[in-house]
């Protein structure tokens, strides 16, 4: 039921790093990596940044088996993506500027250079109850099919990737961005140069 | 969906016809075109057992739906057939401006059966194709039938060829295209000349494709150039040092194989690097069809003149033979494109006789390091003279005659390129699970364990290597069927991929989709290499990467654990534990009717 030490050692690694930068409360946030039909996930109630070799929990991608008693609430979000998606990795976490920047956009566009060649733009997806996976489930995959992050309106984002740390990449990438943007916005004076409008993110 | 004519033209050398014929929405819905294309048309139009070099098997040639756009990397152009060498399904890529110039002809793909009375040539023009005696130009070396069929089509023809060794069924003939570009791998070269069809000679049509939304296109393209332009690789080392610019690193973590893949790495390997390659030979550099890379070079020794060498045949015809003189290696790399001879192949089939002879079990003559007798041995081979003829079957044949296969560095009897795996377990798997055989193009594991590309993971480890390598085997099926280089996605990816194909077809693809399409391409060329008796067994690698670690350098000290990311891989791809796909699989890829 528990990962491989070396499955676990990265998770203990991005785990730490997630805490680190804040990404997270300290109980909050899930991530997890697909290996073909299975996929490991986080423990429930567990401290991503204080993760313990029990913490890491192997599950199904699509079979549901007893270590649902103990995986992380939003294991049915992860197996959506997984389902629906070419990821193998995903990190869920609450950066705050991205969530602020959430109640009052519909999308985050890159303003900056960095986030302009990376990411360009983080699509905001809207449900009533964003906590938890049954709505996530159905509304987070999608986008992720075509972007590395997604945010779910006063929740927190998912971002994919190939590996734990390319994901990990994205949600940092995500919270740069929606925090230049809101110090900028902050500032009440108008952008001199915005990178966005180079390659026209709206239909990216 | 637009981006495509749906046309194809089969050429029967039998009859000597030519027929049109349409392409269905749904074949290019499922299939793309180039190499897609041509895997789903060969696997339901050729018999099981067919003799690669018979009359019956055929010979695809198909561009995609990106190609001839203002997508970057645009003007590759993919060929689909059954290997002499290997007997698997065999696809092979080559860039330049052929596949664009034949796209604007009005067809998407050329299907070639039969074989020609007399030596043939094939003439494409605006909406044409003829068939056109080539006794003349027969026996000629590539550099001859280019200027001949140029002299005969008019200075605007592009002329893709077979030299000597594809005329006498060399089965590591190469097709050369534009002189320098190749058809590299798997003997294609052969089964050309096998039909007596000497060359494909086109010149520019007038026939466009409709693009759905090219404002989109556009503003895609844009961000696309900026990330290519930006990225290192494909910004600044591949336009300063070219493909050669990874001789240093890759022997820096010691996988840079030597001496018959008997060393990981050499203190020498910088007199033939790309750094050296810019410094001593290049005269300038070159690019494909709207590419913004250019990692082509024209270079020039003191005797000889052409392009290259990459670093596949640096490697191959230099520390793989122990010969680390540049003018040497040069100046064998120019041979093999002037014969039609595949680098790889050619390097580790003679690298293989040297080890037989290191080790007395064959008296082959020659030894490591003997640089002065690589270009007689390849004039030898081309004309199955002498010991040429020997090694004109590949290091498995070759080896096996002196009851030595493991002396052969190869997979499914195709040489290796340049990557030990005992410094990459990733790529090991790879390797092994190759439909074509040992290859580095279906599935490039080396760009995250040591280029860190898109990002970086353990190179020694073994935990998920078989889903990373699974995407980016499916990924290399969408590359080569849309089709584009897969160079540009060290800097661009799926993401952007699937945009592109979006805008120019019309039809709303995600990198998701593409991700399924590729597994289905994939998918079938595992049921066409099952089909032809490969099994589990055949998804393996030289013995020498699981029982001998190197004893020094960055790398020592580590074997490939092969049948641990095997177990791995055929779950990840839902496959038995003998390497067959599962009713399930084939379900989910709308195969099950073609198992």
């Amino acid at each position: 039921m528990f990962a491989p030490p070396e499955i676990y050692e990265e998770f203990r690694r991005i785990g730490q790093f997630l805490d680190r930068r804040m990404l997270i409360s300290s109980h909050a946030g899930n991530i997890s990596t697909r290996h073909g039909n299975k996929i490991y996930i986080k423990r429930r109630g567990a401290m991503l940044g204080d993760l313990k070799p029990e913490d890491v929990i192997e599950t199904g991608l699509n079979d549901l088996d007893s270590s649902i008693l103990i995986s992380s609430t939003e294991t049915g979000v992860h197996q959506a993506i997984y389902n629906a998606t070419s990821h193998l990795a995903v990190v869920h976490c609450h950066p705050p500027h991205v969530v602020a920047l959430s109640m009052i956009e519909d999308d985050i566009t890159a303003i900056d250079a960095e986030g302009a060649f990376t990411i360009k733009r983080i699509p905001v997806v809207s449900y009533p109850h964003p906590v938890g996976a049954i709505e996530s489930a159905i509304y987070v995959p999608p986008v992720l099919q075509n972007y590395p992050v997604v945010c779910v309106r006063s929740h927190g984002i998912f971002a994919g990737g190939v590996t734990l740390e390319e994901a990990y990449m994205y949600a940092t990438i995500a919270e740069e961005v929606a925090t230049i943007r809101y110090l900028t916005l902050l500032t009440g004076k108008p952008i001199l140069t915005d990178a966005s409008e180079r390659g026209k993110f709206d239909i990216w | 969906m637009n981006g495509l004519h749906h046309a194809l033209m089969r050429v029967n050398l039998n009859e000597n016809t030519v027929t049109r014929e349409e392409i269905s929405e749904e074949l290019a819905e499922q299939y793309l075109g180039g190499t897609g294309l041509g895997v789903a048309l060969l696997c339901t139009e050729i018999p099981s057992g067919v003799d690669p070099l018979g009359p019956e098997n055929e010979v695809i040639i198909a561009t995609g739906p990106l190609n001839g756009t203002r997508v970057p990397t645009s003007g590759r152009f993919s060929l689909v057939t059954k290997s002499p060498l290997t007997g698997t399904i065999f696809d092979s890529n080559s860039g330049g401006f052929w596949g664009v110039w034949f796209k604007t002809c009005g067809f998407d793909a050329l299907v070639i059966n039969g074989k020609s009375s007399s030596p043939c040539y094939i003439a494409i023009e605006d909406q044409s194709v003829t068939i056109k005696d080539a006794s003349e130009c027969w026996g000629m070396d590539v550099d001859a039938t280019t200027d001949f069929l140029i002299s005969q089509e008019g200075k605007n023809a592009k002329v893709l060829c077979i030299g000597p060794a594809g005329e006498n069924l060399v089965k590591i003939a190469s097709i050369m295209n534009d002189r320098h570009r190749a058809f590299g791998r798997g003997g294609v070269g052969a089964v050309i000349g096998s039909k007596n069809l000497k060359a494909l000679v086109v010149k520019p049509g007038k026939q466009k494709v409709i693009i759905s939304d090219p404002e989109s296109l556009k503003a895609f393209v844009k961000t696309a150039v900026d990330k290519i332009i930006q990225a290192p690789i494909t910004g600044r080392s591949m336009p300063n040092f070219g493909t050669a610019g990874l001789v240093n690193v890759i022997n820096t973590f010691g996988l840079f194989p030597i001496n018959n893949h008997q060393a990981g790495a050499s203190d020498l390997a910088n007199q033939i690097s790309g750094e050296a390659i810019r410094k001593q030979l290049l005269v300038e550099s070159e690019a494909c069809f709207n590419c913004p890379i250019g990692c082509g070079r024209l270079t020039k020794t003191e005797t000889m003149n052409g392009k290259g060498p990459e670093y596949e045949s640096v490697w191959a015809l230099g520390a793989e033979c122990g010969v680390f003189d540049l003018q040497q290696v040069a100046n064998a790399n120019y041979e093999c494109n002037r014969l039609g001879i595949d680098t790889i192949s050619a390097g580790v089939t003679i690298a293989c006789a040297m080890e037989l002879n290191q080790r007395g079990i064959a008296d082959t003559g020659v030894n490591f390091g003997d640089g002065d007798k690589i270009i007689p041995l390849l004039r030898q081979i081309a004309s199955r003279e002498a010991l040429g003829n020997e090694l004109a079957e590949g290091s498995f044949r070759f080896a096996s005659n002196y009851n030595s296969p493991q002396y052969a560095m190869c997979v499914k009897k195709q040489e290796l390129p340049a990557y030990d795996p005992r410094g990459a377990q990733g790529q090991g798997l790879a390797y092994a699970t190759s439909n074509r055989g040992g290859c580095h193009l279906r599935g490039f594991l080396v760009g995250m364990e040591i280029l860190g590309v898109p990002k970086k993971i353990d190179r020694f480890g073994v935990a998920g290597k078989a889903d990373i390598l699974v995407r980016l085997q499916n990924g290399t099926r969408v590359t080569d069927s849309l089709v584009t280089c897969k160079f540009a996605e060290y800097s661009i990816g799926s993401d952007h991929l699937s945009r592109f194909l979006t805008a120019v077809t019309g039809k709303s693809y995600s990198a998701a989709d593409l991700d399924v399409i590729g597994e289905r391409i994939w998918n079938l060329e595992r049921l066409f290499n099952l089909r032809e008796g490969f099994s589990r067994t055949d998804d393996t690698l030289p013995e020498r990467f699981m029982t001998e670690p190197f004893e020094d350098g960055p790398s020592k000290g580590v074997v490939v654990h092969l049948q641990d990311l095997l177990d791995q891989y055929y779950e990840v791809r839902g496959w038995d534990e003998m390497g067959v796909p599962t009713d399930q699989t084939l379900e989910k890829l709308s195969l099950r009717r073609l198992a």
